[in-house]
């Protein structure tokens, strides 16, 4: 590491980016992660040697499990807190899914921090934008339920569901705030908005240097891991697609690089031509009601907001901008998207096919280098047992052979 | 912390629930809505009222426990400073007249909380005092068959819950697997419980799959596990000794199983004097909520530690769920939408293995599932009991007098 480095004069100051999902958080974590060198080198930590470990720590201390990835996760939290305590100087953490932290998750995540400066920052964006966004998400990562039935779930005020309990731990704005501020001062509390559709390219991005203090190092705003959103067609193709795949037919892994990867973020995301999804009437009219509440309680807290409240207030629908059902959608269009789905899936067999031909010939030169390095014993014992499969002596030989070899002992 | 997520409480809410919080350490049980405690207590100004989950979880413990004050003041701390593990419902504020929220979980009486919910909070809890227990030594269970014994050669194979006891018994008996040319010996049982005697033991091994998600791959796969496959046990068995040695034994229940084989096998099962079985048999009869539980817990040591910390407190666990010995004989079947393909699997079990012509000692039919009766997912309240009584009892004082 060369330049200035950690600043040993000045207590370590944390900045926890806690959320929320669909904010623009994996473009920040991106730019922080390809920029960490640069970072470090003015003193400000991001701590991390692979680009998801902040999300590998928050499953640790949310205890959640991820589709197997959790068991990489072991520890993360830990290890994080640990790098986080031995600098002196700014650090950032951030995930989007600490946002759904419990206050006793939260206590020991402070608390994992010593005695540093602890600022929580929080990205939100309207509820008219976010709600639709939600959906999305869940049927990328294998959901099957119905946009309306996810609707219903969410504005049912008993949240008894795992999926309302979800949906408002990482977007109810006022309370993540208070679960993850509650025990700070206010100003170390920031809450930063997205800027409405249309605003300058690089104000969101702007606004997230400003909080975590990067100002003054000009990074570049591009990002390697994008995470675009599908048309209407697009989203309720891959919800079927969940159905037929889910109980076993792919597995996690295989999951999220043929569905979640190859098809939804590289294949079908480019359709961009296909209708969006918003919200029905009944919904937005809920949703603006209840900003308007978050509104008027945030306004009377003393939070560091960068951006405007007013930027949570969803806009009027647009002239003319007919509801697009997702659980009715217009079938040609999900063929078109299917078509596409099969045609860019057979160019990835085809792909993976020529590699397995050119494994295959490596395999087998390898074993004929294997069979030349072997002495002549083992190529008589190798002929023999080939034999048994014509010669019955020769099977009976390999029978003795093998009983005499077997196993003698079981366990009780 | 400030607990601002109730934004309007009258007067008294948090010195309500700070009086009923310390009634429930020291093991009371009243339930909130009749709790008319000493409401001047002064409260910490640090404190947050806990959860309704945790909170209802500590008054279930205190109705069963035993424990001295001080190791139930422990393990109400424990419940009450940690949420629960994974995806599950948001800390809920209690029900209090006059209260109103403008953000924030919906406030509730304790004694509606899901089971579900007071099962998550709990094994959290559990698998905490597990992590924090000694670990007992594990003591070897391999029987080794003697070089010069009348036991004919055998091996036996089938679902892992009734082979495991079947071997056990036979050993106690001193008649071990082994030898050469043996006769394969084939437990053959209804598919549906083959497949729950699958689950079972892959629980006890570490997974975390629900029951409902282990049927529906398999189903959607078309596939049995390879433990109730019997056809492709009988067919491998056969390659290797013969079809003529491959006895097919039908047991009814997996009680019957030992006196079965070991009549196929002409075996007396009288126990034998030298022989000495240290410790449980590897895979152990649990009932469906105790292998529920055992997976529940398994989510948690997947996140919380590496796997070689993990098997012994499963281990552990699920020894001490077998000995509660609470629903035992119990099982599962599949989910009704996988009836048809289970009966499909049964009858084509039946008819391969009867068109192989190996010798079968009982009705073959036995491997057509059945269904009546049957629960098809595991009893959340029996798992919430087994969760209660386990906590309780990795909580109580250890062997030498002091808490665990």
């Amino acid at each position: 590491m060369t330049g200035a480095g950690p600043d040993r004069s000045r207590p370590t100051r944390v900045l926890v980016h806690v959320g929320a999902p669909k904010t623009g958080t994996s473009f920040v974590q991106d730019v922080l992660w390809l920029n960490r060198e640069l970072l470090a080198e003015q003193g400000i930590l991001y701590p991390a040697d692979r680009f998801d470990e902040h999300f590998l720590a928050a499953l640790d201390l949310l205890e959640l499990q991820w589709g197997g990835l959790e068991a990489q996760a072991v520890g993360a939290w830990d290890r994080l807190a640990a790098r986080v305590r031995e600098w002196e100087g700014t650090v950032v953490v951030s995930h989007e899914i600490l946002a759904t932290a419990s206050r006793q998750q939260v206590r020991r995540a402070l608390e994992s921090f010593g005695d540093a400066e602890v600022h929580v920052v929080l990205s939100a964006r309207d509820l008219v934008r976010q709600i639709p966004a939600e959906w999305q998400e869940n049927v990328k990562h294998r959901r099957t339920l119905g946009y309306r039935d996810f609707l219903d779930t969410i504005m049912d005020e008993s949240r008894t569901t795992e999926l309302a309990s979800w949906f408002w731990g990482v977007q109810e704005v006022p309370d993540v705030l208070d679960r993850w501020g509650g025990t700070l001062p206010d100003d170390r509390v920031h809450l930063v908005t997205v800027p409405k559709p249309g605003a300058p390219r690089d104000l969101l991005w702007h606004r997230f240097e400003s909080v975590l203090g990067l100002q003054s190092l000009g990074l570049a705003p591009v990002t390697t891991r994008a995470n675009p959103s599908l048309g209407v067609p697009e989203t309720a193709l891959l919800r079927r697609i969940n159905a037929r795949v889910n109980d076993g037919v792919l597995v996690g892994d295989d999951y999220r690089q043929l569905v979640r990867e190859l098809l939804a973020h590289r294949t079908l995301s480019e359709r961009t031509s296909s209708p969006r999804l918003g919200l029905p009437d009944d919904v937005r009219r809920w949703a603006v009601e209840l900003s308007a509440a978050w509104i008027d309680l945030l306004s009377g807290r003393g939070y560091d907001v960068v951006g405007s409240l007013d930027e949570l207030r969803p806009d009027p629908p647009g002239e003319g901008a007919a509801f697009s059902d997702p659980d009715r959608p217009d079938e040609a269009a999900v063929a078109d998207a299917a078509v596409l789905s099969v045609v860019t899936l057979l160019g990835e067999a085809s792909r993976l096919q020529q590699s397995e031909r050119r494994l295959q010939t490596e395999l087998e030169a390898t074993y004929q280098e294997l069979e030349r390095s072997r002495g002549p014993w083992f190529r008589v014992k190798r002929r023999l047992v080939l034999a048994a499969d014509d010669h019955r002596l020769a099977a009976v030989g390999l029978q003795v052979y093998r009983s005499l070899r077997g196993r003698s002992s079981r366990s009780a | 912390m400030s607990g601002r997520a109730v934004t309007s409480r009258p007067a008294g809410y948090r010195e309500a629930a700070w009086s009923w919080t310390q009634h429930l350490r020291s093991a009371g049980s009243t339930p909130w809505p009749a709790w008319t405690g000493d409401p001047g207590q002064p409260v910490p100004g640090d404190w947050a009222v806990p959860g309704a989950a945790q909170l209802e979880l500590v008054r279930r413990l205190a109705e069963r426990s035993e424990l001295d004050v001080r190791s139930f003041a422990r393990l109400a701390d424990l419940v009450l400073n940690r949420s629960g593990p994974g995806r599950g419902l948001a800390q809920q504020p209690l029900a209090w007249p006059g209260a109103t929220t403008s953000f924030g979980p919906p406030p509730t009486d304790p004694g509606e909380v899901p089971l579900e919910e007071l099962v998550r909070v709990g094994v959290g809890a559990l698998t905490e005092l597990l992590l924090a227990a000694p670990q007992a030594a594990v003591a070897p269970t391999s029987v080794r068959r003697r070089l010069l014994t009348r036991t004919p050669a055998f091996e036996l194979d089938g679902s892992p819950v009734t082979t495991s006891a079947v071997r056990r018994a036979l050993a106690r008996a001193g008649h071990v697997e082994g030898g050469r040319a043996p006769r394969a010996v084939i437990v053959v049982e209804p598919v549906d419980q083959a497949l729950f005697q699958a689950w079972s033991a892959r629980a006890q091994a570490g997974a975390a799959v629900r029951w409902r998600g282990f049927a529906h791959r398999w189903a959607a796969r078309r596939l049995l596990p390879p433990s109730a496959d019997l056809p492709a046990l009988a067919r491998q068995w056969a390659d290797r000794v013969g079809a003529d040695n491959v006895h097919l034994v039908v047991v009814p229940t997996p009680r019957s199983a030992a006196a079965l084989v070991g009549d196929a096998l002409g075996l007396d099962l009288a126990p034998s004097r030298g022989v000495r079985l240290a410790g449980p048999p590897p895979v152990l009869p649990l009932s469906p909520a105790a292998v529920d539980v055992v997976r529940r817990v398994n989510a948690v040591l997947d996140v919380r530690v590496p796997g070689p910390r993990r098997a012994g407190r499963r281990r552990a666990l699920a020894a001490m769920l077998a000995a509660f010995r609470e629903g035992t004989g119990q099982t599962l079947t599949v989910p009704p939408p996988l009836r048809d393909w289970a009966r499909e699997q049964g009858q084509r079990a039946v008819e391969e293995l009867t068109s192989a012509g190996y010798p079968v000692h009982g009705r073959l039919a036995g491997a057509v599932p059945r269904f009546q009766g049957l629960a098809w997912h595991p009893s959340r309240a029996e798992a919430l009991d087994l969760v209660v009584q386990a906590c309780l009892t990795v909580a109580g004082p250890s062997p030498e007098g002091g808490a665990s």
